[in-house]
């Protein structure tokens, strides 16, 4: 299997500057001086490369959306990390940081940009220790600063850690946080493209999509095009969670079916259980059955078969669970990080988690169910930011497809107020 | 340059509006009412609350229409079943854990929230669980309750202490359903502006404290009236029931509309709560004569009676044995037959109402208030907007903050405006003709060279100096906002100077305002209540013009000053004085010391509103009712002629009334039957006033002309040298909430009272060897008071600063009566 | 009173010096003001409003949002319990309740001798590491009971 991002990953202190170039690191940078800019840009878009933080948008593509001639533009890697579900990036970051440092250098002298943040959720603190040493290596090896590698190319780039809120991984409350603000969302538009941070263009990626722009540098976008689906290129890095016997990251080409990825890289279910549940892309993507398991993973087919690719978190459910459980679990997760600054989510979150905890302490009624439906549908799509949408899928996508469960437990209600 | 315009669709009807424009603006335009609680059209887009929800063709999703900027061939509806669907969605969750208090809540009748659910909202709740408890009705501040059980968070307030205040002392604290407004460690959220966050509360979590439980707003008349605390003379609206007091509120887009003109939908708190003087108990209800009230006496007869005895002192020893000292707080009727009684009455020209030195007319433009807005350079001199004029400081932060106007301060203290200002100049305490002067020469060919002189004498850096005339050249509009009250001797004459050469130099255009803070300053002025200025800046030299307009018998030699009349009292020279709505005794230079020359008139006849020190003293008192009750017109600092309405209705008569009477009674025809008819004759009388009238009056009021411009007075320059070398030169500033006779010991806003303090620089307070906290006296030639020393350079060495804080503390009687230099030194 | 320490002001003349705008330093002064005391105090929030020309009121806005931010005491240790989805598809409940009856509080508490801490927090993206906890600033895999009790045990 043709690997882009994690092929040497287990290198010993591959961290460590000496040990990433004696790998060939930093050596796309040569490469890319040599070319304008917008070459690079075009690079990417040839590659399909697309957004691995959630939403999976063509990453060439934002890139040329940066408003025209307006400077100083700036560059925020999302290492944010707090899609419930994922641990992609971490590995990144702990074992391989300088080459993210590498593609958002590309990705600075792509886009003419000449500072640049790493913004790390809060809980990363160990972790933007290491980046900073990597930093710190960057920065004495000159490929920071002033005039890199005689380029005449300025980047400075920092860290920054957030303090506990998964909403910052939205880009704009992103964002807001980055310039000392509650991390409230953002209207758009403007787009971070057109009027991001400080009101410059902005560009914001995610840690894997920046990772992977090194691969298309050094081996072509042609390379990195063959490998995946018609739609979905390259490789993704999977989070694989839950009931499975070997959790961890895999990366695998796009289009793996479902089934590979549980059954063979993740070593099958726990206590060869059998599946019940699974879902594709992180918490805020529709759960699906089993019976769905054959789907391949890319961002098509996942959409085709009712969900999403999300962020690349698998959380596999073996037959043991109650759904019902899972979906109150990450309803409480929804209602403690909406930000509250609009109302249907606001209120909607918690509203939900009400009426779930009800029916998982026996204490459902059978009309809960068309209620928790109707809630859902007056926030989808009202909502000022895809946190309240994304609230809604897990609750909505269980009743859809594990209605069994929901009336398991009202029934032991009914039956509950009858003795 | 006009924004482009475009055309779309809302529900059928064809809208035509600027490029841009909201959604639910657009739709405003053709009486479609989309719904909203987080929107405010002075806060901008923000998104949050959802209750906007429409429909758009080729959108997918609902857009909310706040935050929806209309191009060309949108097609809008805002009355399908997925937004009836989408809006009730919304209200089921705006009402989830809202209290059902609209029984017991002040907000109820105007509430944006119970008004939307009427019409769009869910019948019956679907929620099962207990609502959200929180404390109820706890105190924001003195003045304000926070009920937050009631908040739907919508950030309205929080934006606005943002936003407009540019405080961020109201601040939206946690997160998620934990949201809450709140202000730091709990501290009382008490801003000079706190109070309009009551009006834009979409519901009853944020209430006027005075008000609570007072009234149900169905019960309430509303009137549309003027403040009249400041010159700005912001819109207000008076409410009361059966005839008594019980609110003031903006007007604004939330109950009316806002006049953009003047304040732009806010007012001050002092605007807002400070109204509990209307209702008093130190009104003057009954005329009184040599200390006795009677309630039976009529004002008008009273009235007529004195109007006689002044006529017959007149005639008996002259006209200049008579005298008028008014006040800028009259309305332009009021004054304006003041001065008619003084001059065609009694033919005299001793009238006057303040002690700086100014003239009428200006030079340049007189600017509006809406100007600083326009403008791209506002210079301010000697002005205090913050406790001047308040609404003039939130102009001004607005058009720094969000339109790019660039502000440069000129003072001689420090005052809240510098931290938004580009420069910000500070000048030594009394050396204003000095700057004002060189600045003239700086714009002109001489310019303006490095200088010792110029930096010892003004403790300005000629660099600093340099560098805003180097501005005010290349600006494009330049706005001067200058107060004469507290400029020196009579330097306003080389401020005017300055303006004409800034015309002549400036590449672009520009204009002024003169800041007087006093409610009708502007008005008083034109309405000629000057010893040596007819009405409309005619001066009393031009005595053709005065003929013409006046008759044959109008005096045309210059009458005594308002500190002459006090010196001819003290002389005998004048024999009655008629004293309008003002307080020599403490607001006098000497102060209480003026009652020794006061009590030698044979008749001292006090009209005011409220028992005053001098009210005590005079011989006859006469009730005036003042604003709230009585109806006028007044000129704000821009010029600007508005209308006063009355809130609440009075047995005794007004003002108008009573100077009619008056003037029958010496002969002078008049037979106004309101207030109205006196606005025609002065729009027929006062150059600049002519377009005054009725119509033009309605709604915004309207600019009145500049008041011709006699040539400036040359001044008489003043610099002085200190008598002593550890002699400081006083600077009285202001304090927007001095305890006085409107704000009262049982005013609501008693908490923002100060105690008496001095501000001197650390230079000087090391060689006088005082320090913080000090409790000094503090002596000129004309009075003494007590202070306790600040050391905190609010002023530059060599002056010393102290700010109006109460009747009682009596600085004013510290001044020089001349309008020279005040020498002061301290006593421990 | 509140004053940075001369270490903490090293590190803060650095972090000022990457950010165009002061304000953006509020995370990290933040954060250093709790590094520095264990929590945020009031008189911290006005002093890092100072370095930041912002009000105490917006600081104090700012930090309330983030749950990272501790404005009482709390423990020289933080147990930080993951309870979201990968976590508790793996028992997570069992063994929060396992450390909270074995430190004798509960959760949300601090134990008496103002050792130990114990919060439940949502995903701390170690998801396939399963179930997990953030002790301080370092991360606990994998956890069974075992692995707890030499944890807790080994605290000084
Ligand atoms: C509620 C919410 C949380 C998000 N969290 C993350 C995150 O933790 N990491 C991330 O990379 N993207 C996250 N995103 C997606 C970002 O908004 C944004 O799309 C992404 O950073 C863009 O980078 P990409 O194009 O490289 O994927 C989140 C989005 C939403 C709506
Ligand atoms: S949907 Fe609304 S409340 Fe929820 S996180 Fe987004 S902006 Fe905040
Ligand atoms: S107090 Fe009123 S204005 Fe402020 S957020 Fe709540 S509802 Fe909105
Ligand atoms: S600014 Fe002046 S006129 Fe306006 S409300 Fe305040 S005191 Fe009244
Ligand atoms: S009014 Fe449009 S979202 Fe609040
Ligand atoms: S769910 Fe526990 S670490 Fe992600």
């Amino acid at each position: 299997m043709k690997l882009f991002l994690t092929h040497n990953i287990d290198t010993k202190d591959l961290h460590s500057i000496k040990v990433y170039k004696k790998q060939g690191g930093y050596g796309s940078l040569e490469k890319a001086f040599a070319k304008k800019p917008d070459e690079i840009v075009q690079m990417v878009k040839d590659s399909g490369l697309r957004g691995r933080g959630g939403a999976g948008f063509p990453t060439g593509l934002k890139w040329s959306f940066l408003a025209k001639d307006v400077f100083p533009r700036y560059l925020a890697c999302n290492a944010d990390e707090s899609e419930p579900g994922t641990c992609k990036d971490r590995v990144l970051l702990q074992k391989n940081p300088h080459l993210l440092i590498e593609g958002m250098i590309l990705c600075a002298y792509a886009c003419q940009i000449e500072t640049a943040y790493i913004y790390l959720r809060g809980e990363f603190y160990d972790l933007a220790e290491i980046m900073d040493k990597a930093l710190e290596e960057a920065y004495e090896a000159g490929y920071l600063g002033a005039n890199i590698l005689g380029s005449g190319m300025n980047l400075e780039m920092y860290t920054h850690l957030g303090a506990g809120a998964y909403i910052c991984g939205e880009e704009s409350a992103l964002l807001n946080s980055l310039e000392g603000m509650r991390g409230e969302p953002r209207l758009k538009p403007p787009f971070p493209a057109v009027e991001g941070l400080y009101g410059k263009p902005t560009v914001v990626n995610n840690v894997e999509t920046l990772c992977a722009v090194v691969p298309i540098m050094n081996e072509g976008p042609e390379a990195y095009a063959a490998v995946g689906t018609e739609k979905s290129k390259g490789t993704k890095l999977v989070s694989v969670s839950g009931h499975v016997k070997k959790p961890g990251n895999y990366e695998i080409p796009m289009g793996l079916p479902t089934r590979d990825l549980i059954y063979d890289l993740a070593g099958g279910i726990r206590d060869d259980n059998e599946l019940k549940a699974w879902i594709p892309g992180g918490s805020s993507v529709p759960m699906l059955p089993a019976s769905l398991v054959d789907t391949p993973y890319d961002y098509e087919a996942i959409a085709a078969a009712g969900s999403m690719l999300g962020s690349g978190a698998l959380i596999v459910m073996d037959h043991t669970t109650n759904v019902v459980e899972e979906a109150l679990r990450l309803a409480g997760f929804y209602m403690h990080e909406s930000c509250g600054k609009c109302t249907p989510c606001r209120e909607g979150t918690r509203w939900l988690h009400q009426i779930l905890s009800d029916i998982h302490l026996k204490k459902g009624k059978e009309s809960n169910i068309a209620l928790l439906e109707d809630i859902c549908d007056n926030m989808s799509f009202k909502c000022f930011c895809p946190l309240g949408d994304a609230a809604v899928a897990p609750v909505i996508s269980s009743i859809q497809n594990f209605r069994e469960d929901y009336e398991e437990l009202l029934n032991l209600a009914k039956a509950g107020t009858a003795s | 340059m006009d924004k482009e315009q475009v055309t779309l669709t809302i529900d059928g009807k064809t809208v035509t509006v600027p490029k841009g424009m909201v959604a639910v603006d657009a739709a405003k335009t053709v009486d479609i009412d989309i719904p909203v609680f987080c929107y405010h059209e002075k806060l901008g887009p923000f998104g949050c609350c959802r209750m906007c929800l429409v429909e758009v063709e080729k959108m997918p999703k609902l857009a909310t229409a706040c935050t929806l900027n209309v191009s060309q061939d949108m097609v809008i509806k805002t009355d399908t079943p997925k937004v009836k669907k989408g809006r009730n969605g919304v209200l089921e969750f705006t009402l989830l854990n809202h209290p059902l208090d609209c029984p017991v809540c002040d907000k109820g009748g105007e509430c944006p929230l119970q008004d939307n659910t009427f019409e769009h909202g869910p019948d019956l709740t679907r929620m099962e669980y207990n609502r959200a408890h929180h404390d109820k009705a706890t105190p924001l501040s003195p003045v304000i309750t926070i009920d937050r059980e009631r908040c739907i968070a919508c950030q309205r307030c929080t934006r606005y202490s943002d936003i407009i205040e540019k405080d961020t002392a109201l601040v939206m604290l946690n997160r998620g359903f934990h949201n809450e407004v709140g202000t730091f460690n709990n501290e009382p959220y008490d801003t000079r502006f706190s109070g309009n966050v009551v009006d834009i509360c979409p519901v009853g979590a944020l209430t006027n404290t005075q008000y609570r439980f007072k009234s149900r707003n169905w019960d309430l008349k509303n009137a549309e009236s003027l403040c009249a605390h400041c010159a700005c003379n912001c819109n207000i609206v008076i409410g009361t029931r059966q005839n008594r007091f019980m609110r003031v509120q903006a007007k604004s887009s939330e109950n009316s509309v806002s006049n953009d003109f003047v304040d732009d939908g806010w007012i001050c708190d002092k605007g807002r709560f400070g109204y509990q003087f209307l209702e008093s108990k130190n009104r003057i209800l009954d005329p009184r004569e040599n200390g006795i009230g009677d309630s039976r006496a009529g004002v008008i007869e009273t009235a007529k009676k004195v109007a006689a005895s002044f006529k017959k002192i007149a005639e008996e020893h002259g006209p200049d044995s008579v005298g008028f000292l008014g006040s800028p707080f009259g309305t332009n009727e009021e004054l304006y037959l003041y001065q008619k009684l003084f001059r065609l009455g009694l033919g005299t020209n001793n009238i006057d109402h303040k002690l700086y030195a100014d003239s009428p007319g200006l030079p340049v433009d007189h600017y509006d208030m809406e100007d600083v807005e326009s403008a791209d350079l506002v210079l301010t001199i000697a002005s205090d907007p913050t406790e001047e004029l308040p609404i003039l400081d939130l102009r001004l932060k607005k058009a720094v903050s969000s339109l790019g106007t660039k502000l440069a301060v000129l003072s001689d203290q420090q005052t809240l405006m510098d931290c938004f200002a580009c420069h910000s100049l500070r000048y030594n305490v009394g050396s204003d003709g000095t700057v004002l002067q060189s600045l003239t020469d700086g714009l002109g060919k001489k310019g303006f060279k490095k200088n010792k002189g110029f930096e010892t004498e003004t403790g300005i850096e000629s660099d600093a100096f340099k560098e805003l005339i180097a501005s005010l050249k290349k600006s494009t509009k330049v706005c001067v906002i200058y107060n004469p009250e507290k400029l020196t001797g009579d330097s306003v004459h080389i401020l005017k100077s300055f303006l004409t050469a800034l015309d002549k130099n400036s590449e672009g255009t520009c204009g002024a305002i003169p800041a007087a803070p006093a409610t009708n300053a502007l008005g008083a002025m034109d309405m000629g209540v000057l010893p040596d200025y007819y009405p409309g800046g005619i001066p009393v030299s031009n005595a053709a013009k005065i003929r013409e307009l006046w008759g044959d018998s109008a005096p045309v030699t210059e009458g005594a000053s308002a500190s002459e009349l006090i010196q001819k009292a003290e002389s005998g020279e004048l024999k009655a004085l008629w004293i309008y709505r003002c307080n020599p005794l403490v607001d006098f230079p000497g102060g209480a010391k003026l009652e020794q020359a006061l009590k030698k008139l044979d008749l001292l006849v006090v009209h005011d509103m409220l028992e005053t020190e001098t009210t005590r003293i005079a011989k006859v008192v006469l009730p005036s009712n003042g604003p709230g009750y009585d109806e006028g017109t007044t000129t704000n600092i821009g010029g600007r002629v508005q209308f006063r309405k009355r809130g609440i209705v009075t047995q005794n008569p007004a003002d108008w009334k009573i100077l009619g009477a008056m003037l029958k009674e010496l002969d002078i025809e008049s037979d106004y039957r309101d207030s109205f008819e006196v606005t025609s004759e002065i729009a027929s009388t006062v150059p600049g006033y002519s377009e005054v009238n009725r119509k033009n009056l309605r709604k915004f009021g309207h600019q009145r002309e500049k008041v011709s411009n006699p040539k400036v007075p040359e001044s008489k320059g003043s610099s002085e040298k200190a008598p002593d070398k550890n002699a400081l030169r006083l600077r009285v500033s202001n304090y927007l909430f001095a305890h006085d006779k409107i704000l009262d010991a049982s005013s609501s806003l008693a908490h923002h009272f100060q105690t008496s303090s001095i501000y001197i620089h650390e230079d000087d307070a090391k060689s006088l060897g005082l320090s913080s906290g000090a409790e000094v006296t503090i002596k000129s030639d004309w009075g003494e008071i007590k202070a306790e020393v600040q050391v905190n350079n609010r002023c530059n060495p060599g002056g010393a600063l102290v700010p109006y804080i109460s009747d009682e503390q009596g600085v004013a009687s510290l001044l020089n009566p001349d309008g020279g230099p005040t020498w002061v030194t301290f006593k421990n | 009173m509140f004053t940075f320490s001369e270490s903490s002001e090293k590190q803060i003349e650095k972090i000022m010096k990457k950010y165009p705008v002061k304000r953006s330093a509020i995370l990290p002064l933040l954060a250093l003001a709790q590094r520095q005391d264990g929590y945020i105090t009031p008189e911290a929030m006005v002093e890092i409003g100072k370095r930041i020309d912002c009000s105490p009121a917006y600081v104090q806005s700012v930090c309330s949002f983030y749950t990272m931010f501790y404005t009482k005491p709390v423990g020289k240790y933080v147990i930080q319990f993951c309870i979201n989805i990968s976590c508790h598809l793996l028992g997570c409940d069992d063994l929060l309740e396992y450390t909270a009856n074995k430190l004798n509080i509960k959760v949300g508490e601090t134990t008496a001798d103002n050792k130990i801490t114990l919060l439940k927090e949502e995903c701390l993206a170690e998801c396939s590491a399963a179930p997990v906890m953030r002790l301080n600033d370092t991360y606990h895999t994998n956890l069974t009971r075992e692995k707890i009790d030499q944890i807790l045990d080994s605290l000084d």
